[in-house]
């Protein structure tokens, strides 16, 4: 039964391979569709005088999709087409400096200020007037045409999961089988055979087991052998048992739960390359990276409300959906009002679990050790789906503070440290803890205390 | 001169008590009680190989099964829209005042992710200069008490709406004030000014209206004494740190007196030795040994119900001294060992520079202490009546009037505030009164005794919930500002007043409206508001948001302090002499009611961190008792273990356990007030849950004469009880089996050799141990150490109380206490000394209990040597031995050594062996013999989730069967230096403060780095007071204690 059973995994396994292939080629192959598209309405809107490209490029560069979208108010006004409701002078000024044009007593900007709740735009300085008019040429290009999704982006494959052992397992197994088989041929072969030959059998007197075993074994005691194989049994269990227990009990690396939210890491820390910063604020003045809180969200998706090559026709992703819903806002609204009083916190699963007893701190080795965050979390810019990277065992940390070099030259706080390392040097005491083979000045986390119990435990 | 005084705990140590010295030899006396717990469900231990076999097999398939349990999913649960000022991990510190009492110290509230934890004294205030007593700390507790009113009730139900609540209450008061009804508002002392102006406002509204101020412990004598005299009822601002001679009669000024903070901190600056300059001396005459009477350089005890007579003989011989006139007194008293004519030479040699307090409530023996410091020229120096104190207020007459007018129908509407007179007044009168008053509301916090009596109860905010300012001090502000949200629907008092007189203000404009602040809303009290209108006026010109704010931040604001002026004396001491001699007749047992340094006036009877703590002298915990004299005690036949009965006028209490007190004075008894609370809650008992009362209430004793409810009763009928009770005293659980741990010398030693009393020879020890490498010069990283000074150290306990809150000690309760269980990580040893210097003893000291014996017998029953004793108080935590006995005992590696000097408890590692304990020298090592935190037979705190949220998220709550012990506080060691390390520069001396430092009100810890040759620690280990506590075992402790040096003649 197993065995159809893993055969049927095996083929469905390599289906929807096969199936996620084949959609990740569409989608490769999406964008190249929408570029062309728009080389041939670029090619269309020649007689605006701007560089519809450059504009994109300006566009993106001071972020002001985080505000406005083209088609829709958000934050501020919807932008498509806007060179044709508005002088160009105007809009140079306002973009440059809308506050200075506030002040002039301008009716116009006056009035957008009112209508968007007083809520007032940051002022651009840096783009040059020439740069405007790039910009414009490309606010000014026309919507492009709906192209209906197969398939919705942004919905994130599901994690692979590693089959071969299961795979293997199975093959096993069927070879079992197999061999029970053809032995059990093989023995009505011989037993037919001797039959006809009229012989008596040598081994009819044993019993199964001495027939199984060597000769050596079998002549045994029988007591002896029985505590023997016992005692085999009970060592390479143990050993097993000890090993899984050591690895894999508590220990939950690789754990990559289905979070509320299918928020990519991939997309935004790799593709978009935002800081991790910019999210985690707590990770350089904090034992807590922190998750960061729905506003951090808003920062930019009050502007941005779906994904570029989003073209399945919905207005809001039904992810960033999720974020308003939690916050009870109303992209509609403006002003403070768009926030509702009946957010709903967005229960997130918690992914890294440390051990009991264990203090941590995020700001020792992130902010003071100047860790990578991928040193301990992976390559977290390519997860579409978080995973803990590490095991998160003390060993793990062990090891890493046994080999790690504190920088003692660049902080006063190991001013002492590295005073006595250095002199360790000059004197060339050989024998010195503080410098390595290579003869350099090395202080590691362990030479400075980091083995202590009291350092982790309190 | 080494000394060779020798110390005890406890009589039982004294006399070698047999029991005492059977339980004495086990580190864990109480074995595991199995056959008790086994037979009782039909088990028994001498079970069969089937049973064996039977059980092995469950516990196995139970294990198997158990190990089967998956992993939890654990959320994270983000905030929506984070507040700029919280990172969470991070702590964030905000100024406020203490409300616990109404001294109104200015402290610091540690608050994280909008919780407050922790609370210390601000070193901005001029009240609380850094430091907090027990009782602030154990507030925050109160906070998160289960038993506070989670909604207003009326007649006991509850209403969860305020708005029905209060038109009913503003119509009934509105109907009293037309129809020319009283009211009275009968408050404990507040010195807010807004609220002050609240209650204005609530007069405006309701003309009949009256305020009544009314303490538990009052101090109606000083105020009415005040009014007589200098014609200003009020209590002067007494500077200790200003006088070099303080003479106090039965004032405990250290422990519960007006301000104790502010005094510890004033009168510890000059106790300190230090070259060329003199210390101060202070002599104490009193008949309980108080926490002030241990610290005293002199003591002498006398019969409280003659203290006017005693004082009155001091007026007289400091006349003598001085050339004034004399009082007339029929005859004047001597103490033994002519205390009254040395200590007036004294006085009139520090003329100006003296200080004679009293803490008599009576009014008569007031104006003599006012007197005697008048002819001394004290005032405008070291007492200044001019920048008053504001912190009590209350004429106990006001309250026995409003008593006598409510139960005589005169008074229709009644709100209580902050008062609890049926627990702490003349209880069955109130009870009666109170039923026949049209209105009653009571604000109180909890279903109090008094709550229970009323119609409405309109539950008052926490002050950590609350917006308020007060004036402790006339020009000294302190101002409150709220640190988490209502935890329960609360409503603050004033807020309440102004809302029933229509008063309420216009809320302030939203700053926040059309910013577009994400969702961010100006959701303030209108408190806030009313308060910020009454500092409109006060702040002068200029911005009022920046300056009210600054205020707020600084949680200080001075009006500029007036020069203090020696005030007109209106007295007339001839007139007060007769009253002062009749107030002394009476031969018989005075029975004296003291305030305890932990409960104090029994308004936190529900907070289990102030039971747990030993008092300060007794090391009596979860009880009050009846202290006696050894001598009476003799005469009852009455030992440790027995109980008396007693009757102090119209009351009679039976069973009160009994207490031999040393220095206790012959004839009187003392007994602390606050206990018996029976409306408390769960912890200090409670009628109505049917838990059980601490102690015995003491108030109904107390009865008003001369204006004033008076602390000492007299003639009290004591007889021997039939019950037996063991109090719960911590005194011997950890024996000193005469060792040498203490040291002291006399001032006058000091000033010829620094090392008076110190100059033990250093003893030569080998050891097979290499030196480690922090211990040696030169060393990169840090060398924790301590030093204690025990001549500032009071013993008032605040930093058993910090310790407990920062690291999650729990509470065990009476029961466990008896085992010797108790799970303080630092405790603070009394020792007595005999201090007899009469004649019938040779030599100044008693050392043996055979010459013990003797003298007992020379005494002729009168045991005066026993009234004679001298105390030391010593803080005892873990040493951080550099060559630790238990680390080389652990089998598990869970105990072991830094290189930064610390002793570390690794909790994930012990097995709880406890051989750790058994080796330590210091007795310092606590177990876990429960988990306390999940366990409902310890329903403290710990154990309920509202209780929890006072835990410390940094530090780990330890579970059954480990070790655990004092840290040296590494959590704040670990992000003391992580924050130098982000900042990259050295720690600065001062950075790392441990919990109990923090605390201090004497400044006697103090912490640091060694191995920075200018660190204030490194100081002290040069001193050549200092000496380490069993130094010749050769442990090399990190702990540093400084010899005592008392100002006296012979040591």
């Amino acid at each position: 039964m197993y065995k159809i059973f893993y055969l049927l995994l095996t083929c469905f396994y390599i289906c929807s391979a096969k199936n996620s292939l084949h959609s990740s080629m569409i989608r490769h192959f999406k964008p190249l569709v929408f570029s062309a598209i728009l080389a041939i309405t670029l090619s269309l809107g020649a007689e605006t005088k701007g560089n519809a490209d450059e504009g994109k490029k300006i566009y993106e560069a001071n972020n002001c999709g985080s505000c406005h979208n083209l088609d829709k108010k958000v934050v501020g006004p919807a932008l498509r087409g806007v060179g044709k409701r508005r002088d160009i002078a105007w809009l140079t000024k306002w973009i440059r400096n809308n506050q200075a044009l506030i002040k002039s007593g301008d009716a116009d900007a006056n009035a957008l200020l009112k209508e968007y709740g007083g809520a007032q735009m940051s002022t651009f300085e840096n783009i040059t007037p020439a740069q405007v008019v790039d910009l414009v040429a490309y606010l000014d290009l026309p919507k492009p045409p709906p192209t209906g999704g197969a398939k919705k982006p942004g919905v994130p494959e599901p994690p692979k999961s590693d089959n071969t052992l299961y795979i293997l397992l199975a093959l096993i197994g069927i070879f079992l089988v197999l061999l029970l088989i053809l032995n059990k041929v093989k023995n009505t072969l011989r037993k037919l055979n001797a039959e006809a030959a009229g012989e008596e059998l040598a081994s009819s007197n044993k019993n199964w087991l001495q027939r199984l075993l060597p000769a050596r074994l079998a002549n045994m005691n029988q007591v002896v052998l029985a505590l023997f194989s016992f005692a085999i049994v009970v060592i390479l269990g143990g050993g097993y048992l000890y090993s899984f227990g050591i690895t894999e009990v508590g220990v939950q690396k690789g754990y990559a739960p289905k979070q509320p939210i299918a928020y990519s890491h991939k997309l935004h820390a790799g593709d978009l390359k935002i800081d991790c910063k910019y999210c985690h604020i707590g990770v350089e003045e904090s034992k807590s990276a922190t998750i960061p809180s729905a506003n951090i969200c808003m920062n930019c998706h009050k502007g941005i409300q779906k994904r570029q090559d989003d073209e399945s026709g919905v207005d809001i992703s039904p992810e960033i959906q999720k974020i308003y819903t939690a916050l009870d806002y109303h992209p509609e609204k403006s002003g403070a009002e768009q926030f509702g009083s009946n957010g709903k916190p967005i229960q997130w699963i918690r992914i890294h679990n440390l051990p009991d007893h264990a203090y941590f701190n995020h700001s020792q080795h992130v902010k003071v050790g100047k860790l990578q965050c991928q040193t301990c979390h992976g390559p977290i810019e390519k997860m579409e789906v978080v995973q803990q990277w590490s095991t998160l065992q003390m060993g793990w940390c062990i090891e890493c503070h046994r080999n790690t070099g504190i920088d003692v030259a660049n902080n006063n706080y190991y001013l002492a440290l590295h005073e006595k390392a250095s002199k360790d040097m000059k004197e060339n005491k050989s024998r010195s803890k503080y410098f390595g083979p290579d003869g350099k000045v090395k202080v590691t986390v362990a030479l400075n205390g980091g083995l202590e119990c009291s350092k982790c435990h309190y | 001169m080494s000394n060779h005084i020798k110390y005890w705990k406890g009589e039982e140590e004294l006399v070698k008590d047999p029991s005492f010295l059977a339980v004495q030899k086990n580190e864990f006396p109480e074995a595991l009680p199995l056959d008790e717990v086994l037979s009782e469900d039909g088990f028994e231990l001498n079970s069969n190989r089937r049973d064996f076999l039977k059980y092995f097999g469950f516990s196995v398939t139970a294990v198997a099964l158990a190990a089967c349990y998956r992993t939890p999913v654990r959320k994270a649960v983000p905030y929506l829209v984070k507040p700029e000022d919280v990172t969470p991990g991070v702590a964030n510190y905000y100024s406020s005042t203490c409300g616990s009492c109404s001294v109104g110290c200015g402290v610091e509230v540690k608050v994280r992710e909008g919780r407050p934890i922790k609370i210390d004294g601000s070193p901005r205030s001029s009240i609380s200069k850094g430091g907090l007593c027990a009782q602030g700390q154990a507030g925050i507790l109160s906070l998160y008490d289960t038993e506070r009113l989670a909604n207003p009730t009326k007649n006991g139900a509850e209403v969860t709406d305020w708005a029905k609540l209060d038109s009913e209450i503003s119509a009934a008061l509105k109907s009293m004030a037309d129809g020319g009804q009283r009211i009275v508002v009968l408050s404990n002392t507040v010195h807010s000014p807004s609220a002050l102006r609240a209650v204005e406002d609530f007069k405006k509204a309701f003309t009949t209206a009256e305020h009544v101020t009314y303490d538990a412990i009052s101090y109606s004598g000083i105020l009415q004494a005040n009014k007589k005299d200098f014609g200003k009822s009020a209590i002067p601002s007494y500077k200790f740190d200003k006088a070099e001679l303080i003479v106090s009669f039965g004032a405990d000024f250290l422990g519960t007196w007006i301000s104790p903070v502010e005094f510890t901190k004033d009168y510890t600056t000059n106790r300190i030795p230090t070259a060329g300059r003199e210390m101060s001396k202070h002599i104490q005459f009193e008949s309980t040994l108080s926490l002030t009477g241990t610290n005293a350089d002199d003591r002498y005890p006398i019969k409280a119900g003659k203290e006017g007579l005693y004082l009155a003989s001091l007026y007289n011989a400091v006349a003598q001294e001085t050339g004034g006139k004399p009082m007339p007194v029929a005859q004047n008293m001597e103490v033994a060992g002519n205390g009254i004519a040395k200590t007036a030479k004294l006085l009139a040699a520090a003329k100006g520079k003296s200080l004679v307090i009293s803490g008599s409530s009576d009014m008569a023996v007031q104006c003599v202490v006012n007197g005697i410091n008048m002819m001394l020229e004290n005032y405008g120096k070291t007492i200044d009546l001019t920048n008053h104190s504001n912190q009590y207020k209350g004429t106990d007459s006001d309250e026995e009037a409003v008593l006598n007018d409510l139960s005589a129908g005169k008074i229709a509407g009644i709100i209580f505030w902050g008062t609890n007179p049926v627990y702490n007044s003349n209880g069955k009168r109130w009870e009666e009164a109170i039923k026949k008053a049209r209105l009653s509301v009571s604000f109180s916090l909890t279903k109090d005794e008094t709550a229970t009596h009323c119609t409405y109860v309109c539950p008052d905010n926490h002050y950590l919930e609350s917006w308020g300012d007060a004036e402790p001090k006339a020009g000294v502000y302190h101002f409150v500002q709220p640190t988490i949200s209502n935890v329960f629907n609360t409503r603050q008092a004033p807020l309440s007043l102004l809302t029933w007189a229509g008063a309420l203000p216009q809320r302030e404009a939203d700053p926040f409206d059309g910013k577009g602040n994400n969702g961010q809303k100006f959701n303030t009290s209108l408190y806030y508001s009313y308060m910020k209108d009454t500092w409109k006026g006060m702040l002068g010109e200029g911005d009022l948001d920046e300056k009210f704010n600054k205020c707020l931040h600084d949680g200080v604001w001075s009006a500029e302090a007036k020069e203090a002026a020696a005030p007109a004396y209106e007295g007339n001491i001839a007139e007060v002499a007769s009253a002062v001699e009749a107030g002394a007749k009476g031969d018989g047992v005075d029975l004296v009611l003291y305030e305890s340094v932990g409960v104090r006036d029994g308004a936190h009877g529900n907070n289990p961190w102030l039971h747990e703590m030993p008092d300060p002298v007794s090391k009596v915990t979860w009880d009050n008792y009846i202290a006696l004299p050894k001598a009476l005690a003799v005469k009852l036949g009455v030992g440790e273990g027995d109980t008396v009965n007693l009757k102090a006028g119209s009351l009679s209490l039976s069973n009160i356990p009994a207490l031999i007190q040393p220095g206790q004075a012959n004839n009187t008894v003392g007994i602390a007030l606050g206990y018996g609370r029976t409306a408390a809650g769960k912890v200090g008992g409670s009628k109505e849950k049917n838990y059980d009362s601490i102690g015995f209430n003491l108030y109904p004793a107390m009865t008003v004469s001369g204006g004033s409810r008076q602390r000492v009763v007299k003639n009290v009928e004591l007889t021997k009880g039939d019950e037996t009770y063991r109090l719960a005293q911590t005194q011997t659980h950890h024996s000193i089996e005469g060792r040498d741990l203490v040291r002291e010398s006399t001032f006058s030693a000091w000033k010829k050799a620094p090392n008076a009393g110190n100059d033990k020879p250093k003893t030569h020890v080998y050891t097979i141990w290499e030196k480690r490498d922090y211990l040696k010069d030169g060393q990169p990283n840090h060398r924790w150490a301590m030093a204690v000074d025990l001549n500032a150290c009071t013993g008032c306990g605040a930093c058993v109380v910090s310790c407990s809150i920062e690291n999650n000690v729990p509470v065990v309760g009476r029961d466990e206490i008896l085992k010797r269980r108790e799970m303080h990580w630092i405790r603070i040893d009394r020792y007595y000394a005999w201090a007899n210097p009469g004649k019938e003893v040779e030599g100044n000291y008693i050392t043996r209990e055979k010459e013990m014996k003797k003298v007992d017998a020379s005494d002729k029953g009168n045991y005066e040597h026993w009234e004679h004793v001298k105390v030391v108080h010593q803080p005892m935590m873990c040493q951080h031995c550099s060559q630790a006995p238990c680390e080389s005992v652990c089998p598990v590696l869970a105990t072991t050594h830094s290189s930064e000097g610390l002793n570390q408890m690794t909790y994930n590692r012990c097995i709880g062996t406890k051989y750790c304990g058994n080796n330590c020298p210091y007795k310092v090592r606590r177990f876990n013999w429960f988990r306390y935190n999940d366990n409902d037979h310890f329903d403290f705190h710990f154990n309920n989730p509202l209780g929890k949220m006072v835990i410390n998220p940094d530090v780990t709550v330890r579970t059954r069967g480990v070790m655990e012990k004092c840290s040296f506080c590494v959590q704040r060691i670990q992000e003391g230096k992580l924050k130098a390390k982000r900042e990259g520069r050295a720690v600065t001396d001062g950075e790392v403060k441990t919990a109990c430092q923090r605390t201090c009100p004497a400044n006697a810890i103090v912490f640091g780095d060694l191995h920075d040759k200018n660190s204030e620690v490194s100081k002290l280990y040069r001193n050549e007071r200092g000496f380490q506590v069993l130094e010749e075992l050769n442990v090399q402790s990190s702990v540093m204690y400084l010899t005592k040096i008392r100002n006296t003649e012979n040591v």
